[in-house]
């Protein structure tokens, strides 16, 4: 359903709200299926939070974005998509150790996905979102 | 402690009062000459209002997402609760719009989770006066929708063994399928004409009773029987809702022994969003039309 949206309906994205409201339904979704992911979303958040400099906003595609100052970190959809901006050459590495994928759309970019489905993926998840953090201070 | 509960509380009790209040106003006050047209604002930008105002007494809660949706679906549903008691929606609409509701408070309520976080308050009641804004310029403006739903089946019968099974028949025994109609939404059960001929007076009988009053408009024997409806039941699903105008049977002799019968209903929405409601209008009339139309083909084929 997610990469029907983001495929098929991508022209949506320009319709003001509405990926918000998208990422709305992800949640709801995720509250009644999976509950407890959502607390590790929170749980993440939290993490990002307590480094220096970092602040949370709503991302433009839906999701909660990570920030360092004004500098994108990567961003959170509700469905446990995480998007990390890495930069190419960390890119390679991580996804030679398998340790992330290529980004869902900008298969060239800097940016790498991360699929949170299980508790191991959260620890993950955190210690990505530190390494981008760290190159971006 | 007490001042917490009295957020949450408040975080509940102000959201739903201030947006039924509004809603009640623009309805019956400001809109009242068009019939209380909801537009398409009160289903989107009032629920997501809703779910900003709510963030913003919860602001020090501390709430987490799973706390934070939950909250919001209670508060979706407590303006279900008081749109049915203080508006007279019907069960029906109200099981329709809930998907609306849930969606938008909680996209709200997350939008003023992060806009309180970073407390830039010229910021956040910019952003609060342009979605007002924009409610504002929706209602005040002028709202017209209006459709046609068309549907066939094919009847192994002649058109003449047909004809008189359109123009009127006897009470639909069969069980409905369509889920609405199993939940409660009144489906059609019998029609009954004071004549076979041009200007007849039609009745269209629900199971519930309601009458849809009609009058024969175009009367080609074997070939088109066209009606306008000329009064529809004071029903809350109905109501300000949408307005049945037309409706039509034509009958085409496929040559083979089968007739083709389509049935056509022309109606106006006063619900927007249109591409939300229409969806629902469009199979409402849809399984009215094959409930009635397999039913004439059940006793053609007799």
């Amino acid at each position: 359903m997610f990469h029907f949206i983001v495929y098929r309906l991508n022209f949506l994205k320009g319709v003001p709200l509405f990926a918000l409201i998208y990422d709305s339904c992800l949640k709801i979704a995720m509250f009644l299926a999976a509950p407890e992911r959502l607390g590790w979303f929170d749980d993440i958040e939290n993490e990002v939070l307590s480094w220096d400099g970092t602040n949370v906003s709503l991302h433009k595609f839906g999701g909660t974005q990570f920030n360092y100052g004004r500098k994108e970190i990567g961003h959170l959809h509700s469905n446990g998509l995480l998007d990390i901006l890495v930069g190419r050459q960390v890119k390679q590495e991580l996804l030679a150790s398998g340790k992330a994928e290529v980004h869902h759309i900008f298969k060239e970019s800097g940016w790498i996905s991360f699929y949170i489905l299980t508790e191991k993926d959260l620890i993950n998840a955190k210690c990505l979102l530190k390494e981008a953090y760290q190159s971006r201070m | 402690m007490k001042a917490v509960v009295n957020r949450k509380i408040l975080g509940f009790l102000v959201p739903n009062f201030l947006i039924i209040g509004i809603i009640g106003v623009n309805r019956f006050v400001l809109q009242a000459e068009s019939g209380g047209i909801l537009v398409f604002s009160e289903f989107i930008i009032l629920p997501i209002l809703m779910g900003i105002l709510a963030a913003w007494y919860w602001r020090d809660l501390k709430l987490n997402s799973k706390k934070l949706i939950w909250y919001s679906i209670l508060n979706g549903f407590f303006a279900i609760i008081l749109s049915f008691l203080f508006l007279g929606e019907g069960t029906i609409c109200l099981i329709i719009v809930s998907p609306l509701i849930f969606a938008f408070v909680t996209t709200g309520a997350f939008i003023g989770k992060v806009m309180f976080k970073k407390n830039k308050q010229t910021l956040n009641i910019s952003f609060v006066s342009l979605l007002f804004a924009v409610f504002v310029i929706d209602s005040i403006s002028d709202h017209h929708y209006e459709n046609m739903v068309s549907d066939e089946v094919i009847i192994r019968a002649r058109p003449e063994k047909i004809w008189k099974n359109v123009v009127a028949f006897d009470r639909i025994k069969k069980p409905n399928n369509y889920w609405l109609f199993r939940i409660g939404m009144p489906s059609p059960m019998q029609t009954t004409v004071s004549g076979y001929k041009n200007g007849a007076a039609r009745k269209c009988i629900f199971s519930n009773g309601y009458t849809f009053d009609e009058k024969v408009i175009t009367y080609e024997e074997n070939k088109n029987l066209t009606f306008d409806i000329i009064n529809q039941p004071k029903d809350p699903e109905i109501m300000g809702h949408i307005d049945i105008d037309r409706g039509q049977f034509l009958l085409h002799d496929n040559g083979d022994g089968t007739t083709t019968l389509i049935g056509n209903s022309w109606y106006k929405l006063h619900v927007f969003p249109t591409w939300y409601y229409d969806l629902w209008a469009e199979s409402i009339t849809r399984n009215v039309h094959l409930r009635v139309m397999e039913h004439i083909k059940a006793l053609s084929e007799e």
